[in-house]
């Protein structure tokens, strides 16, 4: 962050002192401090059970708490009294979609009931409906009941009942989990504009390690404790290195040898990442194509790495060594890539009374590729598995699935799948090893066959050390290679997975991963997964976008990429102080799709050179410093946005 | 490449190989819930065992008494309300203290003896007593007046004989009719006998409706249905395992009771074939399970599956003859009533085991709750079907 201001005590909004929170004896929150300046946006990342929530609404005066104390406006929270008297200046919107609004009320219902609990004085109430009613896009919704919204138009409303009163300070907790990327991107933008408009601060939450760029300032919390806080450059030096990214052959081969030197090392489709701690990007560079001599390396580059690695990198500080030995299954070769067909769709068609949820949808699948089916919730991700794996009857179209007629053998593709929920779905009450042996014994292993088959997953899911734990007091991460070992254990060549990883903290979805890449490109098992992570998307061999019950994009995630900046152009980052003037010129001149980052801009550009050339005309007109403009690679965010705004922008030009 | 091992490859041997997998699973996860354990065991054990301690007898009602007389007549009537039916709650100086003892529920008879009573009676006068008696319990208050009422009687009896100068012994040669009944089944009318077996018969049915609504809608509740539906387990193959599990555990449960519990302390008859009454137990607690599927496929927690359970329970035990004998009904609930299997199961439970009956008498009550039960069990299998299949 460019600015080394002093932070005179005035600016604070917000100052948390070595906050403790236990639930009984389990201690939810250790000793955490930070303080939240007036007008930034400032971040709580961190998996589910970080400590987030509690945090939130003790901020919020709704939670009591056990040590440290807690300032708001200056005024120390010690009592429900003190409490009372800040509570109008800020604004709280607790965890889950739509929880805090009345589903049986209209949308305008809602929000008239919020500002008659705040008091909002009549006359002033009109203005401030419809100009956050167009702020949101909701004004078309009014009259229609909350219950009948979509989640994220859900979660837009609870924001506007949440800012009726015109708070300072808002608070929101995961407002962006379970919500599709535009919905997402709107929410965004929404904040950008309270904080340019009205210099609101706020104190947001999320899960989505993808999304801490957004924040001014975070804290990443993990186990009730901050790993680390500050500016994302100041998190990025707590764990210095560099992210080394390249293609080697075999892939198998080269992850053995690094996983052997690197703790943090994952295949991204058929690229290899790696983390260098404490490297510079040369050195970095050369240590790993010693590490990898005699096998083909081609396009490496270093480049600065991800916070998600460095929060990694920090989590496997903290724990000591890597508690599991990583998993080495070198092969001298790759397998050649299976030609079978392991998956085939062909113009599948599902209807729900008189609503298409399935429209017209085909794609192949391989054996050994893995396979992503991204979309919205609602866009039929789900509807087009059940339907692949038998459960739900298509209305039109044909399939197989491991070599069965999924019209009328729905029974023996259940017996030749693999399939792990989206919500955890084994028995909490039971051990490991119970689990397995059920659904071993359901999926046709015999006596002689038992002990042998459950004996290859425990090993392949690394779950030796905890098969006789009742499965309802493990962590969500090991809960997860529990499902898929189930999903296993019947050695299966098709698995369905559906948003295996939420929920799961970084390093688990990490070990997760390591598992599928194992097992697609070891045992050329094929995987169709979903998933709402759009980094998870990237490990993908294949995608396919959903929107609508359509496929909308079918392509490689790099293709899809390439197409993105063929259409839309190169997106360009933009450092420069100060960041909001910066953000509203560049409005005024026609750069609608500029988005804020933290204290960066994005924006999308065709020709690079001459774009650079005239923002930073454009900047330095009026009088702001530009520090730098750089072309940024696209993520799959970038794609998944733009094609679903194209789909929109062609269907209201029709 | 195979899907399936070899020793499998029969169809019978797989189904049953994926039955012994899903019961065991019921049973562990059974043996988990520590409140379901405790549950089932406070119902077959303690519960029957309180159902023999409280019986509607009439025991030690508190009599309090108005004496204007102070005579040695109105003493000795005083003393004839004895234990175990009655218990004197002492004198009080002001016949309307009487009132406000019934209101507040100290005292439950108040007997109230005239100035003059001895003198009256010396004198051959007509004379009268008041009894006051709290009937709010209609049972109790029936029983309380019903024994004062024969109390006072003999009591003016024994007066009359002695005025006359005749003796008890005389009496025989006067014409009277000498009632002698024998009562047969449970000759000393032991509530004890009929009580706890009556609420084993309906501790029997709420297990039976409540563990496989609980064990499906947990299910339900924790998504795990989601998983067995896309396994290759038909709809039937997920609910059999579930309803022979839990029938196992009420069988285990009602041999518990009978041992422990009817026959070591109340020291019960048990005149008929326990393997008799076994089977039928078994058999109405499968077809009822019906109820509890039902039930389930209702249900979206365990909080609404156990409210719809009273909802189920209670005209089902009302209908059943347990509270309230068939005879006593009003017309057109006598005839529901053989719309309640626990009817037919009270006939046969107090048929074998009270009256040593055998299928020879009881035929019908089993064609009817056969009939009914596999009615009731086709019903919710249909609906789970129709909910999962």
């Amino acid at each position: 962050m460019g600015q080394a201001a002093v932070v005179n005590d005035d600016a604070l909004v917000v100052r948390v002192q070595d906050f403790v929170k236990r639930y009984r004896k389990r201690t939810a929150v250790e000793g955490v401090s930070l303080a939240i300046r007036r007008g930034e946006i400032y971040g709580l990342i961190g998996p589910d059970g970080a400590g987030k929530s509690s945090l939130m609404k003790a901020v919020a005066g709704v939670l009591a708490f056990e040590g440290g104390y807690i300032e708001i406006f200056g005024q120390t929270i010690d009592s429900e009294a003190a409490a009372e008297r800040v509570k109008g200046r800020l604004g709280f919107m607790p965890q889950g979609l739509g929880l805090n609004l009345y589903p049986e009320l209209s949308v305008e219902e809602n929000i008239d009931f919020f500002a008659e609990l705040r008091e909002v004085p009549k006359a002033e109430l009109q203005a401030r409906k419809l100009r956050l009613l167009a702020m949101t896009r909701l004004e078309k919704f009014r009259d229609r009941a909350m219950k009948q919204l979509s989640g994220g138009m859900k979660q837009k409303l609870g924001l506007v009942c949440t800012l009726i009163h015109e708070p300072e300070l808002i608070i929101l907790d995961e407002p962006t989990t379970g919500v599709d990327p535009v919905s997402r991107r709107d929410f965004w933008a929404i904040l950008t504009q309270l904080l340019r408009e009205r210099g609101v601060t706020a104190l947001v939450s999320t899960a989505y390690l993808d999304e801490a760029e957004r924040f001014a300032r975070m804290a990443l919390l993990h186990g009730g404790r901050v790993l680390a806080e500050g500016t994302p450059e100041a998190i990025l030096d707590e764990a210095p290195g560099s992210l080394v990214e390249f293609v080697a052959a075999p892939q198998m081969e080269a992850l053995a040898r690094l996983r052997a030197r690197f703790a943090n090392v994952e295949a991204v489709g058929g690229r290899i990442r790696v983390f260098v701690p404490d490297g510079q990007a040369q050195a970095a560079l050369a240590e790993v194509r010693a590490q990898l001599d005699g096998l083909a390396v081609e396009l490496a580059t270093a480049s600065i790495p991800s916070l998600e690695d460095a929060f990694i990198a920090l989590l496997q500080r903290q724990r000591g060594e890597n508690e599991e030995a990583p998993m080495v299954a070198g092969l001298k070769e790759d397998p050649p890539v299976g030609d079978g067909v392991a998956i085939e769709a062909r113009g599948l068609v599902r209807d729900f009374d008189h609503f298409r949820a399935v429209d017209q949808v085909s794609f192949t699948v391989r054996q050994g590729e893995i396979f992503g089916l991204l979309g919205a919730n609602g866009a039929g991700k789900t509807t087009v598995i059940k339907m692949l794996t038998g459960i739900l009857p298509p209305t039109g179209g044909a399939g197989a699935v491991a070599g069965a007629d999924m019209r009328h053998a729905g029974q023996a593709i259940k017996e030749r799948i693999g399939y792990v929920s989206q919500a955890f779905s084994l028995y909490q009450d039971m051990t490991v090893r119970e689990n397995l042996r059920l659904f071993a014994r359901i999926y046709g292993v015999s006596r002689q066959n038992l002990d042998a088959r459950i004996g290859r997953v425990v090993e392949l899911a690394r779950l030796g050390k905890v098969c006789n734990e009742i499965v309802g007091r493990l962590p969500m991460g090991i809960r997860q290679r529990l499902a898929l070992a189930s999903a296993l254990v019947h050695g299966p060549r098709v698995l369905f997975l559906d948003e295996p990883t939420s929920g799961v903290d970084p390093i688990g979805r990490r070990r997760f991963w390591e598992i599928l890449v194992h097992l697609a490109r070891v045992e050329q098992v094929a995987i169709l997964l979903t998933t709402h992570y759009m980094s998870e998307a990237e490990h993908c061999d294949h995608l396919a976008l959903m929107y609508a019950g359509k496929v909308i994009a079918d392509d490689t995630p790099q293709a899809l990429k390439d197409a993105l900046v063929r259409e839309a152009g190169q997106v360009l980052d933009i450092a420069a102080e100060p960041v909001l003037p910066a953000l509203e010129a560049l409005e005024q001149t026609g750069l609608a799709d500029a988005a804020l980052f933290g204290r960066r801009i994005h924006v999308l550009a065709h020709d690079v050179t001459a774009a650079t050339v005239r923002i930073r005309g454009i900047l330095e007109g009026k009088g702001i410093r530009v520090e730098d403009i750089a072309p940024r690679a696209p993520t799959l965010e970038d794609v998944f946005v733009w094609r679903i705004l194209e789909r929109e922008r062609a269907e209201v030009a029709r | 490449m195979k899907f399936l091992d070899d020793d499998l490859r029969g169809r019978v041997g797989l189904w049953l190989w994926r039955f012994w997998a899903m019961m065991l699973k019921e049973l562990i996860q059974l043996g988990r819930d520590s409140l379901l354990v405790f549950a089932i065991t406070y119902l077959f054990l303690f519960d029957v065992y309180m159902a023999g301690n409280v019986g509607m007898n009439l025991k030690n009602a508190v009599v309090t008494v108005h004496d204007a007389d102070h005579s040695a007549a109105s003493r000795e009537l005083i003393y004839r309300f004895q234990p175990p039916y009655f218990k004197l709650g002492g004198e009080m100086a002001d016949g309307r203290a009487g009132q406000r003892l019934l209101d507040t529920g100290e005292a439950l008879v108040v007997l109230d003896i005239p100035p003059r009573f001895e003198h009256d009676i010396q004198s051959g006068k007509p004379t009268a007593v008041q009894v006051q008696v709290d009937a709010a319990n209609t049972v109790l208050g029936f029983l309380a007046a019903s024994y004062s009422a024969q109390i006072i009687g003999q009591y003016g009896f024994d007066q009359a004989l002695a005025r006359l100068g005749v003796s008890a012994s005389a009496l025989e040669n006067v014409p009277m009719i000498r009632d002698e009944h024998r009562v047969w089944y449970n000759p000393n009318q032991k509530d004890a006998w009929f009580m706890p077996l009556s609420e084993l018969l309906v501790v029997i049915t709420i297990m039976a409706i409540m563990l496989p609504a609980a064990a499906a809608v947990r299910e339900k509740e924790r998504g795990t249905i989601e998983q067995l539906l896309v396994t290759p387990l038909s709809p039937i193959q997920i609910l059999l395992p579930k309803v022979v599990a839990m029938t196992l555990v009420i069988l285990l449960g009602t041999a518990a009771s009978i041992l422990l519990v009817l026959h070591g302390v109340f020291d019960f008859p048990m005149k008929g074939s326990l393997a008799l009454f076994f089977t039928v137990t078994a058999l109405y607690a499968f077809t009822t399970s019906g109820l509890g599927i039902f039930i389930s496929t209702l249900a979206r927690n365990l909080a609404q599956a156990a409210l719809l359970a009273i909802l189920v329970l209670l005209p089902m035990i009302f209908l059943s003859g347990a509270w309230t004998p068939p005879e006593a009904m009003p017309a057109g609930l006598r005839e529901a009533m053989v719309l309640s299997p626990l009817y037919y199961f009270i006939e046969m439970g107090y048929g074998i085991l009270l009256k040593g009956a055998g299928l020879d008498i009881l035929w019908d009550s089993l064609l009817g709750l056969a009939l009914l039960g596999m009615t009731i069990f086709g019903l919710g299998v249909w609906r789970f079907r129709r909910q999962f299949g």
